[in-house]
């Protein structure tokens, strides 16, 4: 692989996730101009490896699902990974998936295909797709390594984490990414409308505001979304909402139910809410 | 531990009993047997059934493209050669799944808006207009699924549709109550003079009144008198996805006009 990633989603196996992970990809797969054709045969090669890991990896129980996204100048990277007893060795059987046929679906989508074990527990699939881009990222920066999350996880472990770079990806990732959550915390069409354009507005009033990647925690409550959007340089959450910018503020606050700021070392962490209304 | 994948089927995952499905490609293909060649296509329909569902997720209508796998099917079983040891599945996945790529390359799928999904866009949005006009509220994802019996996630992908391409027309024909036909364009036209009427706050700046008479009523609604989208769309007469896009416009327009370099920003 070697190319940072793009995009890294931290979630729970439930199988109500794969279409989050579908989502995301959409959205990248739009920042970096890639044909309806070429998406749906990541999507679904995608679909598959996450799908062994909902059914497989924790033998029933639930556990952490890890995806990666890396866009490079020759196609798109794409990792599965579990941390559980491995999708590889019962995918490897032939019969992970109920009717046998993931393997030979993910193997004819792609262009090439791992199934390793990871050194620190679980295991991965890494697969590589060589497509033509309309839009490369050319060597806009990445993520770096994924401990650098862990500021951002959720109180709760079924909360999700979305770390994405750069901004371009940003732009067109977050938006889908919220409003499938917003769509799961039963909210109504307008609300999921307004919380695509509070993923919008971040976006864009965070650029140069981040230290590093952009990563949005988001805990699903029925009727709420709870967001924790960092690591922001020091001042920058304050700014957002009691900045000059008296309009941006009042935006933000009719598009959100409350909002917070907490202090993590040097940086600041912004916590949001958005809640179905009447 | 490293493995390739193409290690890693095992012969005997294939459904059925392989030394019977070896024996009906033995008469097929050395005895030009028709019969074995139809058992076998109903031996394996599973097999494109379910590549087809997962590949033609929320594309064509599945009959359409089943139809394509299942020329697929045929091709891989006048072609598999049982000789090279590999089950029958190994070969028939790519050559099928090959098979639904070239035709929807072949139909312009890269290129537009599917076909399938536009017109979902299009229920999606007359559901939703619907049911708001119905309850006075906007409905839920799972509502608007199970009104239209689609997945939530083709809600949530025509949703994203309406919002991200112009080319979901606002304006494309819809059947209105009364079953006549009225395109958006119709309910818009001609409001200029009410929104003349609405006095924006003080502090707005000078980004804002470069903005359209109707986007400045839109954002004011919205964002100083707080109303919901739903509300909007009813008081100015047009639809709630249109408010949607218009806000998404307009606050895309405020950025660039107010954007200055970090820098500046900064206190």
């Amino acid at each position: 692989m070697g190319a940072a990633p793009n995009v890294r989603l931290r979630l729970s196996n439930r199988a109500e996730n794969v279409l989050l992970i579908r989502q995301a990809l959409s959205g990248l797969a739009e920042a970096v101009g890639l044909d309806a054709v070429a998406l749906n045969d990541v999507s679904t090669a995608v679909t598959e490896a996450a799908n062994n890991v909902v059914l497989h990896a924790y033998e029933g129980d639930e556990g952490p699902l890890e995806v990666e996204f890396s866009s490079t100048a020759v196609g798109l990277d794409v990792l599965v990974a579990d941390r559980g007893q491995g999708i590889a060795p019962s995918i490897r059987s032939g019969d992970a998936v109920s009717d046998g046929i993931g393997l030979p679906v993910i193997q004819a989508l792609t262009d090439s295909v791992e199934f390793r074990d990871r050194p620190s527990g679980g295991t991965e699939v890494a697969m590589h797709f060589e497509l033509d881009q309309a839009r490369p990222l050319d060597d806009a920066p990445g993520l770096a390594v994924a401990g650098e999350q862990a500021a951002i996880d959720p109180d709760r472990p079924e909360g999700i984490v979305l770390g994405v770079a750069p901004t371009a990806v940003a732009r067109n990732v977050v938006p889908r990414v919220l409003s499938t959550l917003a769509a799961r915390a039963y909210f109504s069409t307008d609300r999921i409308s307004d919380a695509q354009l509070l993923a919008d507005t971040l976006v864009s009033e965070l650029d140069g505001a981040v230290d590093g990647p952009l990563l949005v925690g988001v805990t699903v409550l029925p009727r709420n979304l709870e967001l924790r959007i960092g690591p922001l340089l020091s001042g920058r959450a304050g700014m957002l909402f009691n900045g000059e910018d008296e309009e941006l503020g009042s935006i933000l606050g009719r598009l959100t139910d409350g909002h917070a700021v907490s202090e993590s070392g040097t940086l600041e962490l912004l916590d949001l809410r958005m809640a179905q209304r009447g | 531990m490293t493995a390739t994948a193409t290690t890693s089927i095992a012969p005997t995952s294939a459904p059925g009993a392989p030394a019977e499905t070896l024996q009906l490609f033995a008469r097929w293909q050395q005895d030009g047997d028709h019969t074995a060649r139809q058992q076998l296509v109903e031996r394996f329909m599973p097999l494109a059934r379910s590549l087809t569902r997962r590949y033609g997720r929320s594309s064509e209508p599945f009959e359409d493209l089943l139809q394509v796998a299942s020329l697929g099917l045929l091709k891989a079983i006048d072609r598999f050669d049982a000789d090279r040891g590999f089950p029958f599945q190994s070969y028939a996945v790519p050559t099928i799944l090959g098979e639904m790529r070239r035709y929807f390359r072949d139909s312009g799928w890269a290129v537009h808006v599917p076909r399938g999904a536009q017109e979902r866009a299009l229920k999606v949005r007359d559901a939703q207009e619907r049911l708001s006009n119905e309850t006075g509220r906007a409905p839920s994802v799972n509502q608007l699924a199970e009104y239209l019996e689609l997945d939530t996630e083709d809600v949530i992908d025509a949703l994203q549709a309406i919002r991200a391409y112009e080319t979901v027309s606002l304006d494309a024909p819809r059947v209105g109550h009364d079953d006549e036909v009225i395109s958006y364009g119709d309910s818009i036209g001609g409001e200029d003079a009410r929104y003349e009427l609405v006095e924006l706050d003080a502090t707005v700046s000078s980004a804002l009144a470069h903005l359209p008479a109707r986007d400045r009523l839109v954002l004011h609604l919205r964002f100083v008198e707080d109303l919901t989208q739903t509300e909007i769309a009813e008081k100015i007469g047009i639809s709630q996805m249109q408010v949607s896009r218009l806000l998404r416009r307009s606050l895309e327009q405020l950025r660039t006009m107010t954007d200055a370099p970090p820098a500046g920003k900064a206190r």
